[in-house]
């Protein structure tokens, strides 16, 4: 069953330059994509610039009861162009014997990767980029390509403790993907498609969950799969910390014991580039979380954008929140926890949600 | 409705232009003052010693494979997850659910075995059981 997406945003843009996009030749779409696209990439960015050098180090002053930046700038909000402006400028070293091009393509793999699985995410206010049919096995797919720049980055350093973090990294991302994309397929049940689609579209995850599921008073509550499924929702919050490496799963870089993991031997502004895909992945996670489970960009009163916004800011604090508060499982506990509970109940709460979804429908 | 395709590549085109141009941006603020001792990989202040790429136990090679065996999985299930709410509006809840649940719990008798074999176990070297045991 095919289903019409919403306009995506490119199809907005060649209609406001009066163009019909059904029409318009690949070229022409191409070179109005990239405006859209980069529409949609300085959002991300513009996101994870406040969070990288501002928001979490606020976040984590407030958890440990320090005042943290306040220098530049009202509250220090201008810590941000000037750390942009220092790290740039910092030297650039290269450690003897790295593995050249594989050491100078990983950042550029962990930043770009999870920058593209943006591109079918509706964000609410008509800014989806695309809306393939495939769409949440896009995402996945995307998603998982970090590991390997991970993996690049550890291997080619030539440094032990590097190594150490790239080779965690690749435990971590095995044992806690299947968990995470087996909680993703119980949605598909639930919606029917793999199209995420938008709020103004019934057939598809997005669309399925606009639907009324019960009503108190005069309030009536979205059937949200976060609603129907809370179980499921609890077990993709949990696999998505292990996914983006935050407490109590951020053995790939573990300070106190490999000390930088993966980016040990990462300078200048390749550091950066990690960094920078690090909170990228983090919001990933977060816009993954509120296209699932919290019914993507709706919500009432305020456009979708803020609310989208506000879904991926709440999976943003609780990933700090976690890393504040949470102590960190050892390698082998991560193996045993990923392998003989996740995967037991990813697999259980699949059969689960059928179950309900069949006796229901 | 223009190809979603054209604009996921336009986004692979800027996902890489930004790394790009921040690296070029980079290249004409940062200084270069090259020396031997910097290029030393870090080994917490030591002098390095011994090479990085050595043979060692990774500990999760039996784990690897079991990833390779449930990724596979997955991608049968969801072909599955697709069609199964207009399934069971076809046949019935037992034929469209029943052979999932065969499926899976082959599955889970792999995975149960595997177990019990230990292929999930963090496996002592065996230097650090000498040492455990001494």
């Amino acid at each position: 069953m095919i289903v019409p997406g919403a306009m995506s945003l490119t199809d907005r843009f060649l209609e406001l330059l009066g163009l019909d996009p059904s029409t318009a030749g690949p070229l022409l779409v191409f070179g109005v994509s990239i405006l859209a696209a980069g529409l949609v990439g300085s959002f991300v960015l513009l996101n994870t610039a406040f969070a990288g050098p501002y928001a979490k180090r606020k976040i984590t002053a407030s958890f440990t009861d320090r005042i943290s930046v306040n220098r530049i700038g009202p509250a220090g909000i201008g810590t941000i162009v000037v750390d942009s402006v220092r790290l740039l400028s910092k030297e650039l070293i290269i450690p003897e014997d790295a593995d050249r091009p594989a050491y100078d393509l990983a950042p550029i793999v962990l930043a770009g990767s999870a920058l593209l699985a943006f591109a079918v995410i509706p964000m609410g206010s008509g800014i989806q980029l695309a809306d393939p049919e495939i769409g949440l096995a896009y995402v996945f797919a995307i998603a998982s390509i970090a590991s390997l720049g991970l993996l690049m980055a550890g291997y080619a350093s030539n440094n032990k403790y590097s190594f150490l973090g790239g080779l965690r990294a690749v435990a971590q991302n095995i044992a806690y993907e299947i968990p995470l994309v087996l909680t993703g397929a119980s949605v598909v049940i639930f919606a029917g498609t793999l199209q995420l689609g938008n709020v103004t579209t019934p057939d598809t995850i997005v669309g399925a969950q606009q639907a009324t599921l019960f009503t108190i008073g005069s309030i009536s509550i979205p059937s949200w799969f976060g609603f129907i499924n809370p179980f499921a929702f609890a077990l993709f919050m949990a696999a998505n910390l292990a996914e983006v490496g935050r407490n109590p799963f951020d053995i790939p870089e573990a300070p106190t014991e490999i000390v930088a993991g993966y980016q040990t031997e990462y300078s200048s502004v390749y550091f950066v580039l990690f960094y920078l895909g690090e909170f990228i992945h983090i919001f990933l996670g977060g816009a993954i979380i509120a296209t699932l489970f919290l019914g993507g960009p709706a919500g009432p009163v305020l456009p979708g954008i803020v609310w989208f916004t506000i879904k991926i800011w709440g999976v943003f604090l609780l990933t700090q929140w976690a890393r504040s508060a949470v102590p960190r499982v050892r390698i082998d506990q991560l193996i045993q926890i990923g392998w003989k509970g996740m995967l037991v109940l990813s697999l259980a709460n699949l059969l689960l949600t059928a179950v309900i979804v069949g006796v229901i429908a | 409705m223009s190809n979603p395709w054209i604009a996921i590549g336009a986004l692979a085109l800027v996902g890489v232009l930004i790394p790009l141009g921040m690296m070029s941006v980079s290249a004409l603020l940062r200084p270069s003052v090259p020396e031997d001792s910097k290029r030393a990989s870090y080994e917490s202040g030591e002098v390095p010693t011994g090479n990085t790429r050595i043979r060692f136990n990774i500990q999760y090679y039996m784990v690897a494979l079991l990833f390779v065996v449930f990724d596979i999985e997955t991608v049968l299930i969801f072909p599955w997850t697709v069609i199964y709410g207009d399934a069971v509006d076809a046949v019935g809840l037992g034929p469209a659910l029943l052979p999932m649940v065969a499926f899976i719990g082959i599955l889970a008798v792999g995975l149960a075995w595997a177990w019990r074999n230990g292929a999930v176990r963090w496996i002592r070297s065996p230097r650090a059981q000498q040492e455990l045991t001494e």
